[in-house]
C-alpha cells in the first residue's frame, strides 16, 4: 500500500530504517546525463582552437548529445551541469609539444574556468613534451532549451607540423541542487 | 597547403609585427565541418588579412614550415646542449666538423 503521509510524532529519528523495498519520490534524477569518448586520433591544426569529436556514446539519457554531426550537448531540461573533458595530445615528433589547451564552450565561447594548458617552459624542441593529458571541468547553467556544450583543443608543436588528439572523453549530468 | 597560423605568421612579419601569440593576439579556430580553420578573434594594431592577402603569403609560409622541420631535425641530431658542451671542450674541430654534417645533410630551403 503507498503511504501517502507520516505522522512525525509517530517517527523515532534516532531510530534506523532498513528498507527492503523500493522508495520512490524521494531525492532526484542526475538527468539528463550523458558521455562520449572517441579511441581514434583526431587532426589538429597548429595553432587552432579545434571542437574535438567524440563519437561513441557510452551512455546519453535523453539523447541530448549530438554524436555524428555537431558533436554538442543540449540539454532539455534546465539547471546546473557538471561538465568534463580530456583529451591526451600526441605530438608528431619525440618532444615536440610545445602548448597544449583544453577548452570547453558554452555556447560558442569558453567557459575560462573549465580552461586547462600545458606549455613548455625551453626554447627549443627538445625541452617540449613527448605527450599531455589536459582535461577540464565545472559546474555551468545551462537554460533547458538552447544552451550547449562543446570541447575544444589547441595544440602547437615546435616545428608547426601540427599533431593528433587521441583518448577523448567528454560527458555531463545534471546536478541536484 | 600551408598552415592558416603561417602564413597569418608571414603576413605580420611582413607589415612590422615579428611575434604572434595565438593565445591571445589571434584566435583560430576550427569546428570540425570540413571547412578548416579561420580567424575568430584578431587583436592586433595591424588590420586583419583578407584571403587574398593570406593566399599571398602561400609560397613564403610553406618555406618556413620546410625550415621549421628542418630546424627541428637538426637539433634532434645535435643532441643534448650539455654533451655538446662536453665535446667542444674536448675536441672543438670534431664538435664544428659533426655540426657541420648535420647541416649539410639537412639544407635548409
Amino acid at each position: 500500500m503507498a503511504i501517502d503521509k507520516i505522522q512525525s510524532e509517530s517517527i523515532n529519528l534516532a531510530d534506523n530504517f532498513a528498507f527492503t523495498g523500493t522508495v520512490t519520490g524521494a531525492g532526484g534524477a542526475n538527468t539528463p546525463a550523458f558521455e562520449a569518448y572517441t579511441t581514434g586520433l583526431q587532426s589538429i591544426t597548429e595553432n587552432s582552437y579545434v571542437k574535438m569529436t567524440f563519437a561513441t556514446e557510452v551512455f546519453d539519457t535523453n539523447n541530448a548529445y549530438d554524436n555524428s554531426s555537431n558533436y554538442r550537448f543540449t540539454p532539455q531540461v534546465a539547471g546546473k551541469y557538471f561538465v568534463y573533458a580530456k583529451g591526451i595530445s600526441d605530438p608528431s615528433a619525440y618532444e615536440n609539444g610545445r602548448t597544449s589547451i583544453l577548452k570547453i564552450y558554452k555556447n560558442g565561447s569558453a567557459i575560462e574556468h573549465t580552461k586547462y594548458d600545458t606549455m613548455t617552459g625551453g626554447n627549443t624542441d627538445s625541452d617540449g613534451f613527448t605527450a599531455s593529458t589536459p582535461s577540464a571541468r565545472g559546474i555551468v547553467d545551462m537554460n533547458g532549451s538552447s544552451d550547449y556544450l562543446e570541447a575544444y583543443f589547441l595544440l602547437n608543436t615546435w616545428n608547426n607540423s601540427g599533431a593528433n588528439v587521441g583518448s577523448k572523453q567528454f560527458g555531463a549530468y545534471r546536478i541536484i541542487t | 597547403m600551408a598552415n592558416l597560423s603561417t602564413k597569418i605568421k608571414m603576413y605580420c612579419d611582413a607589415n612590422g609585427v615579428s611575434e604572434v601569440d595565438f593565445l591571445n593576439d589571434v584566435m583560430l579556430q576550427d569546428d570540425s565541418d570540413g571547412n578548416g580553420a579561420y580567424i575568430k578573434e584578431w587583436n592586433l594594431s595591424i588590420s586583419q588579412p583578407t584571403d587574398a592577402q593570406l593566399s599571398a603569403q602561400e609560397t613564403a609560409a610553406n618555406k618556413e614550415e620546410a625550415n621549421a622541420q628542418v630546424r627541428s631535425t637538426r637539433r634532434t641530431a645535435y643532441g643534448d646542449i650539455g654533451e655538446q658542451l662536453d665535446e667542444i671542450y674536448k675536441d672543438i674541430d670534431a664538435w664544428k666538423a659533426r655540426i657541420k654534417s648535420i647541416k649539410d645533410a639537412n639544407p635548409k630551403s
